[in-house]
């Protein structure tokens, strides 16, 4: 039995899984702007709003932050710039090299906002459906008339139906690499080609045979879509995040 | 009366081989008919004429009587095709979202979706896992799934492409079963395989193909002697000279 990539929607009982796709859209909006706005107390608040959310949505989070463990090297060479090439007064110095205080704390504060959007998008794709997206998108672009936006939303679609198949499939490959002392290899730039070469093939193997099995379900552009319909619960949750969004930017400009 | 009519059909693929070479055939209505031969013999280029996914290069295919060209979607609704591999075929992030892909894309009303989904779960008795995601099913259950959806659409040919493939002994029997069901509420059914042991002794036509042709057809007791001649394996029991028997027994 295939085991599932965690990064895919998952079904549930759980209010985001209730909320209406265009509300969590903008929240997924909102909270990104606010956190590139906030401080210190203010990412510590969001923090703790995205930690009640995963939760109460039972998001797996050991197994995601698993699937995301090459994004945490990449915030630590981000943390590692940061820290030796911000001007400051140096917490630890090593002949021409110094880690300065600004950097550090500059550093920690990128990397944190990255970990809030990072999750903030784990979250809403673990809770919405492709095609509640697609929709979304196709209410969202409707003003702009001169956009195909048909075309527009089923790539979207598409693109977050497609992130599980590409992760499962790099994780087989992967595997079936390993059974094969790829390991031996210590060349991790030979290991990145033996592995991204078959991982190409094979994601565009498998696009190929669900556009057949899609075509074969009469798949067009012109379907009959989800219903979007925005509750008191979209609105109450709205509320509640313009009311935390106030209180993040409030003491992102007292402190 | 017959539901599926081919004239003349050629295939050439786009690297010059030719896959199908001036078949021509005629199927009734309700009837089970299994495809069997060689890798590379066609079986899967031909079933895939029925519903337009792929286009002839030569002659004529007919669903229903109407040529499968004129109404692509027409024939898709009428033809559905369980794949090879299921997992390919698991569109919905749910059971249930897969089963409603089909009726949303012919645009049904979402009341009328929601009843045929839940027809079609109650046929395939998948009913209790309508909320779970697909990926968690067994092999015999995502084959009963792609079932499923395509009696969504509600079809009159069923197309089933390998479907014993990596199943263990309960599925296998799980998906006959389901295929029988479906064969006796009146759908024509049209099985490639390889594994003919498993479905011989319910079909009443058997047609072998090699290179692009239908190089024999007709009933099963009558030709299942020379299947070795064409390079596919007989069932063990017609070698040993006696009579095919099911699986369900």
């Amino acid at each position: 039995m295939a085991q599932l990539t965690t990064f895919s929607f998952q079904p549930g009982t759980s209010v985001l899984h209730k909320l209406d796709v265009r509300f969590k859209i903008l929240f997924v909006i909102l909270i990104s702007f606010i956190s590139l706005g906030g401080g210190l107390m203010g990412l510590g608040t969001l923090s703790m709003l995205i930690s009640v959310l995963i939760l109460h949505s039972r998001l797996p989070l050991k197994s995601g932050l698993r699937e995301f463990r090459f994004f945490f090297i990449l915030l630590l060479l981000i943390l590692m710039a940061r820290m030796l090439t911000t001007p400051g007064v140096p917490l630890i110095e090593f002949k021409s090299i110094a880690i300065t205080r600004p950097g550090l704390v500059s550093g920690i504060r990128i990397c944190w906002r990255l970990v809030i959007i990072a999750l903030l998008g784990f979250l809403f794709v673990f809770s919405t459906r492709s095609s509640e997206i697609k929709a979304a998108v196709e209410w969202f672009l409707k003003p702009f008339g001169f956009l195909p936006v048909p075309h527009i939303a089923t790539m979207l679609g598409l693109i977050v139906r497609f992130i599980p198949v590409i992760l499962n499939q790099a994780k087989e490959t992967a595997e079936a690499q390993r059974a094969r002392c790829l390991d031996n290899r210590k060349n991790p730039l030979d290991r990145l080609v033996r592995l991204g070469f078959p991982l190409i093939r094979r994601t565009f193997e498998q696009a190929d045979r669900l556009i057949v099995a899609m075509e074969a379900r009469c798949y067009s552009e012109n379907r009959t879509e989800p219903a979007l319909c925005a509750t008191r619960k979209d609105w109450m949750a709205l509320f509640i995040l313009i009311v935390i969004s106030g209180w993040v930017l409030f003491i992102s400009v007292l402190l | 009366m017959d539901i599926i009519e081919i004239e003349n059909l050629t295939h050439r693929f786009s690297n010059g081989t030719l896959g199908l070479d001036q078949v021509n055939l005629r199927i009734k209505d309700g009837a089970f008919v299994v495809v069997a031969g060689p890798n590379g013999s066609g079986k899967t280029t031909l079933v895939r004429h029925l519903n337009g996914l792929l286009r002839p290069t030569a002659g004529c295919v007919k669903v229903d009587g109407v040529p499968v060209q004129k109404d692509l979607l027409r024939a898709r609704r009428l033809v559905g095709m369980m794949f090879q591999d299921a997992d390919s075929q698991i569109v919905g992030e749910t059971v249930y979202a897969d089963v409603a892909f089909g009726p949303e894309n012919l645009r049904l009303a979402h009341d009328q979706i929601s009843e045929r989904v839940a027809c079609a779960l109650a046929v395939v008795g998948l009913k209790d896992f309508a909320d779970q995601p697909p990926h968690l099913l067994s092999g015999g259950e995502k084959r009963r799934l792609a079932i499923a959806g395509i009696l969504a659409m509600e079809p009159k040919v069923i197309v089933c492409d390998e479907p014993f493939t990596s199943l263990d002994y309960p599925g296998v029997r799980q998906v006959l079963k389901q295929m029988l069901a479906l064969h006796q509420a009146g759908h024509t059914l049209l099985v490639i395989t390889h594994d003919l042991e498993k479905v011989l002794a319910h079909a009443d036509r058997l047609l072998i193909m090699q290179k692009g042709k239908i190089v024999r057809d007709g009933i099963p007791a009558e030709i299942v002697g020379e299947l070795e001649t064409y390079g596919v394996r007989a069932p063990r029991v017609s070698q040993l000279g006696m009579e095919v028997c099911s699986w369900l027994n």
